[in-house]
């Protein structure tokens, strides 16, 4: 904090000084905190840069490097020129050589022409006619000096040729007749030595360049015909080569000085020029080689020439240097305004980026003032703009690093809380926390930890956390849990990994945790921070529960569970029958028909109970909803061995019923009813139907009589029925057996099972311990007390479902049985107490009225009573009483007596009388 | 008439049906015994003037089976219903079905008597009646399409007018159609015209 005060108030002096002293500022910075490579520039030439604006500099090393652009420029250019002329040069020479030799050439086959027109002149054909001629006459040729013959018309001059110097007129046996001579000088001789050599054969004109007396003639000759094509002789033409020739031929072209030569091949000398007074006839070529150039061309086209010469073209050295001389100064010119161009641009490019420079270093000094709240940025608008961006940035830097400095103390500030904080969460926290370094040792943990694991403070450290806490079975787990834990990062919406692993306390003693690893990235090195939930308490809590939710799985019968959509989400072990029956499995849907069910006991909400008759077994199935869940519990149960003990009884009782129906008297004495009905009604009938006779006068003896007859037939009738009624009760031989009373009781309850389930009640049966033997016959034992609960059953319906109540005891006083019937049904009226056992006697719409009659009569035959007693409203008690079996008769005791007064006050009532109801 | 009336006794007993011929033949009533439901559908015709006296049990043709056989075929004979078991239901339904009574074996004579003289008054009643009905039946017949309409709206209590007026005929044309249904009908007055037509109505 120290060095930051410091730098704070020094910045405003050392800005100041750094305008002037940048190298002191340059040390103040770096004495800071900052290390900064400094730059190697002499103190004065520094001052004297960081003085200059930018355009001057601009200007400056514009113009070093406009200066460096010339030099290059006029090495390179001058010698690039030269160069270009020297091929210039002798591209022209060729050039103009070969022109000149082609006007040469030129010129000397206008000689040819003229010649040949000359030669076909008429008048010198006619001159030549041999007429005038004598053959084989030898004369001296007239020679015609300095005068034009009439044969010779001046075509040469007329064709802008020099006129040739001598013309020779040869007849047609090669004797020169006549010659021409133009000036002072005579014909060579060595022509007229050898005329018929150079004459030769001629067909056509003939152009030879010679050499007469040294020098150089032209000989043009041609045959000299008539107009018929018949040879009168020959013309020969002589022409000097010399100054005048050669400038004629090159007509005016030689205006740029340039000069051509016959040169003697062998000697190298000029014979002939067309500019004599430079280039002597006589000298040789090589004196000429400093002031032309020369090129040297044979001429071959000139068959039949003495000599050997050579047509040679100069160019003076003069002209060629002068225009390379204009060339360089051209060149020169361009070279200046070059550089110029780049003193400017590159002028103007500094300038302008020193201007955007100065915007920067503006805005960076708003900057600063603004976001960093520096009032002297430490520089101004002068001065080079480079440097004091350099400066500036320095000085930038040196702020941000204090600011770095600054935030690195808050930072460690509030670490420190952050530590303080963290420790105190730390030893705070219900959770084991423990922090392993890369490797896997401990390098920190907290009170719990040390507590929850067990270990000794002291060794803690650097101990393998793998190899001491985790049990030898969970090593890999725990180790995968790091990898992990790893792959998922530290942070971040992703959970951390999490797992439950065995503890090691004390080397011994394991014990279950649940896990979480948090990796934190510290620098390059990872740390993994463990929190440790002891378990132990919720491992119990879940094996306890995990022990009821056994029950389940341990049940002997099926259980499901299944979800709305009626797919099987649970079934226990002892489903798989039920499942195999129903053709699903765990996750499979129920059978369709059962689907319903599911979601109507889901929507009811209440539980339900149904049967499922599978061919292989039947199961009761109650289905009770978890709304909540939405989840139903479907408890099985095989119920075959039920049912079929059901049905087997169904069939006893049927036997049963069938037995009661053969053997009662009520059956027989319906149809005993109708039987007796018809003769009674029949004695009834005669008899009125005879009184009425009798009555109204008509007395004839005979159908009187008769009807009287009928009436004793029928009487008998009535009897005959009787008789077989009584011989049909008569008959019937009861079958005794000795049987346990309480056995018969449950019996009898049990066939009446679906009566109480569709009643929505049960019988309480009340049975003495002991077994009660009685000899009886137990089919219509069975009868009487069926009939009693059947009675019963049937009072009851009147009252509301939860209030019926049908009480069945059985009890032993001394040498009888009792049997008890009581229901809480609405009682017999008193009036009709009386009534109770007369046959057809009924308070039912189905009943016949037989059931007590016959009752009595059974209960008399075994020696035994039946009496009722009733409280009209509040139901209705029967007692039946048997006696015991003789062979465990005597265990009797005083209860006898008891019983016996109890008797007493019940309404015992006697055989029934014989007049029914009616019917 | 009494000779024709009949009193026709159906039972499967022989003493019955002897001791009901000896009773009701007491009082000079003519009676004709079968021993099934079958004896009794050959031997009878419609038309034939009396009453019916069914057992209610007998075989292969109960009695109830023949009230309602012959109350498919719409012979309206009145039939009284003997039972012997006091049979309230089957009482009851022999009485829905139409029976004029049932009574109970052993019955007394004064009770029975009363019921098949009960039943014979009902029938002359109901056959008066049916002769009645055939007989307008057959006066309505003779009335031609035109004077059936007239007789229609004539009973529907309209005038004279207002019958010109919906068949589009004169007045006069009505009054002679209207005379001519009177005496086709052989009504003395209109009141008489409209006792018939609500008799012959009923019928249909």
């Amino acid at each position: 904090m120290l060095a930051l005060r410091d730098l704070g108030t020094d910045a405003p002096d050392q800005n100041r000084l750094g305008r002037y002293l940048p190298e002191r500022s340059h040390s103040l910075a770096i004495g800071g905190v900052v290390k900064l490579p400094r730059i190697s520039v002499k103190p004065t030439l520094f001052t004297l840069l960081r003085r200059l604006p930018m355009p001057v500099i601009s200007i400056f090393i514009g113009l070093m490097a406009g200066l460096a652009v010339w030099i290059t420029l006029d090495q390179v250019q001058s010698r690039a020129i030269e160069r270009i002329f020297g091929r210039e040069l002798s591209m022209r020479l060729d050039l103009r050589a070969r022109e000149s030799l082609i006007r040469f050439d030129q010129y000397m086959a206008n000689y040819a022409s003229t010649t040949r027109l000359l030669a076909n002149h008429r008048r010198l054909a006619q001159y030549l006619e041999p007429l005038f001629w004598f053959p084989g006459e030898v004369v001296d040729p007239v020679i015609y000096a300095g005068f034009r013959p009439f044969w010779l018309p001046d075509v040469f001059g007329r064709n802008a040729l020099l006129a040739p110097s001598h013309v020779l007129l040869v007849d047609s046996r090669g004797l020169v007749r006549e010659i021409y001579q133009a000036g002072e000088q005579p014909l060579p001789e060595e022509l007229t030595n050898d005329l018929g050599e150079w004459l030769g054969d001629l067909d056509e004109v003939r152009t030879v360049l010679a050499r007469f007396d040294d020098s150089p003639y032209l000989v043009v000759s041609d045959r000299v015909e008539d107009a018929s094509g018949y040879t009168m002789g020959s013309l020969v033409v002589l022409v000097p080569v010399d100054a005048g020739f050669l400038a004629a031929s090159e007509g005016s072209f030689s205006a740029d000085s340039s000069a051509v030569a016959l040169v003697d091949a062998d000697e190298q000398r000029i014979l002939a020029s067309n500019e004599p007074k430079q280039l002597i006839p006589g000298t040789l070529l090589s004196e000429w080689g400093d002031e032309y150039l020369v090129t040297s061309q044979s001429l071959p086209a000139y068959e039949g020439s003495n000599w050997n010469m050579l047509f040679a073209t100069f160019i003076p050295q003069r002209s060629v240097a002068k225009m390379s001389s204009k060339v360089v100064d051209f060149e020169r010119n361009q070279r200046l305004i070059a550089a110029l161009v780049f003193i400017t641009v590159f002028t103007l490019v500094i300038y302008l980026v020193s201007a955007r420079l100065n915007k920067v270093l503006k805005r960076m000094t708003r900057f600063s003032q603004r976001a960093l709240g520096i009032d002297q940025p430490g520089f101004n608008g002068g001065g080079n703009q480079l440097l004091l961006l350099e400066e500036w940035m320095q000085h930038f830097t040196s702020l941000v690093l204090r600011a770095r400095e600054e935030m690195r103390r808050k930072h460690e500030h509030e670490m420190r809380e952050t530590e303080a904080l963290k420790a105190a969460i730390m030893e705070a926290s219900l959770d084991s926390i423990v922090t392993l370094n890369r490797a896997g040792s401990v390098i920190d943990y907290n009170p719990t930890a040390e507590y929850t694991l067990g270990f000794d403070r002291d060794q803690i450290i650097g101990t393998d956390f793998v190899r001491a806490f985790i049990a030898p079975s969970d090593r890999a787990n725990f180790i995968g849990l790091l990898q992990e834990s790893r792959r998922r990062g530290p942070l971040g919406d992703r959970p951390h990994a999490r797992t439950e692993l065995r503890a090691v306390r004390n080397n011994e003693q394991l014990f279950p945790i649940e896990i979480s690893i948090v990796p934190i990235a510290l620098d390059d090195e990872p740390v993994y921070t463990l929190y440790i939930h002891d378990i132990t308490k919720r491992k119990e809590a879940e094996r306890e529960i995990k022990g009821l939710a056994r029950f389940a799985s341990e049940s002997p019968s099926p259980i499901l569970r299944v979800n709305g959509a009626a797919r099987i989400v649970y079934a226990n072990a002892s489903s798989q029958p039920l499942m195999t029956a129903w053709e699903t499995e765990p996750g499979g849907p129920l059978p369709i028909r059962w689907c319903d069910q599911v979601r109507e006991t889901l929507e009811g909400g209440e539980t339900r109970e149904y049967e499922d008759d599978l061919s292989s077994a039947i199961y009761s199935l109650l289905f009770v909803p978890i709304q909540e869940l939405g989840y139903v519990n479907i408890y099985a149960r095989d119920i075959t061995a039920v049912r079929r003990a059901e049905q087997e009884s169904r069939q006893h009782q049927a036997e049963l019923v069938h037995v009661c129906r053969l053997s009662t008297m009520g059956e027989v004495a319906t149809g005993m009813a109708h039987e007796l009905n018809q003769p009674l009604s029949a004695i009834v009938n005669y008899a009125n139907g005879a009184s009425r006779r009798l009555k109204s006068g008509q007395d004839e003896r005979a159908p009187l009589i008769d009807a009287m007859a009928h009436i004793s037939g029928q009487a008998q009738r009535a009897g005959e029925i009787i008789k077989r009624l009584r011989a049909l009760v008569g008959k019937q031989q009861p079958i005794r057996s000795v049987v346990d009373l309480n056995l018969l009781v449950r019996e009898v309850c049990s066939f009446v099972e679906f009566e109480t389930a569709k009643l929505d009640m049960q019988i309480e049966q009340q049975l003495a311990e002991a077994p009660i033997p009685v000899d009886v016959d137990l089919v219509q034992i069975e009868q009487v007390l069926l009939n009693l609960v059947r009675n019963a059953l049937d009072a009851l319906e009147e009252r509301a479902p939860g209030e019926r109540a049908l009480l069945v005891s059985t009890r032993r006083v001394g040498e009888r049985g009792l049997v008890r019937v009581k229901d809480n049904g609405p009682g017999i009226p008193v009036q009709r107490m009386d009534l109770l056992f007369d046959p057809f006697f009924t308070t039912k719409e189905s009943g016949m009225g037989m059931g007590l009659p016959i009752s009595l009569t059974i209960l008399e035959d075994h020696n035994g009573t039946i009496r009722a007693e009733s409280e009209p409203g509040a139901g209705a008690l029967f007692e039946v009483e048997l006696p015991i079996a003789a062979d465990a008769a005597g265990s009797g005791d005083e209860q006898t007596t008891m019983a016996l007064a109890d008797a007493r006050d019940l309404n015992l009532l006697e055989l029934p009388r014989l007049e029914g109801t009616h019917g | 008439m009494s000779k024709e009336l009949t009193i026709f006794v159906v039972d499967d007993d022989q003493a019955m049906r002897g001791s009901l011929r000896w009773l009701i033949e007491s009082v000079g009533m003519r009676v004709e015994t079968f021993d099934s439901a079958h004896a009794f559908l050959d031997a009878y015709y419609p038309g034939r003037a009396g009453c019916l006296l069914l057992d209610v049990r007998m075989p292969v043709m109960s009695g109830l089976e023949l009230q309602e056989y012959l109350g498919r075929r719409e012979i309206r004979i009145p039939v009284i219903i003997i039972t012997g078991h006091g049979d309230v239901a089957m009482a009851v339904k022999a009485m829905k079905a139409g029976a004029v009574d049932f009574i109970e074996k052993p019955f007394d004579d004064e009770h029975l008597l009363n019921s098949i003289r009960k039943a014979l008054q009902y029938d002359e009643q109901h056959r008066a009646l049916h002769a009645r009905k055939a007989e307008i039946a057959a006066r309505l017949a003779e009335l031609t399409p035109r004077e059936h309409e007239v007789m229609a709206m004539v009973t529907d209590g309209k005038s004279n007018k207002e019958i010109a007026a919906a068949l589009s005929v004169s007045a006069k044309t009505v009054e002679v159609h209207r005379a001519r249904v009177m005496d086709k009908m052989r009504a003395d007055s209109l009141a008489e015209l409209v006792r018939m037509a609500l008799v012959a109505g009923g019928d249909a």
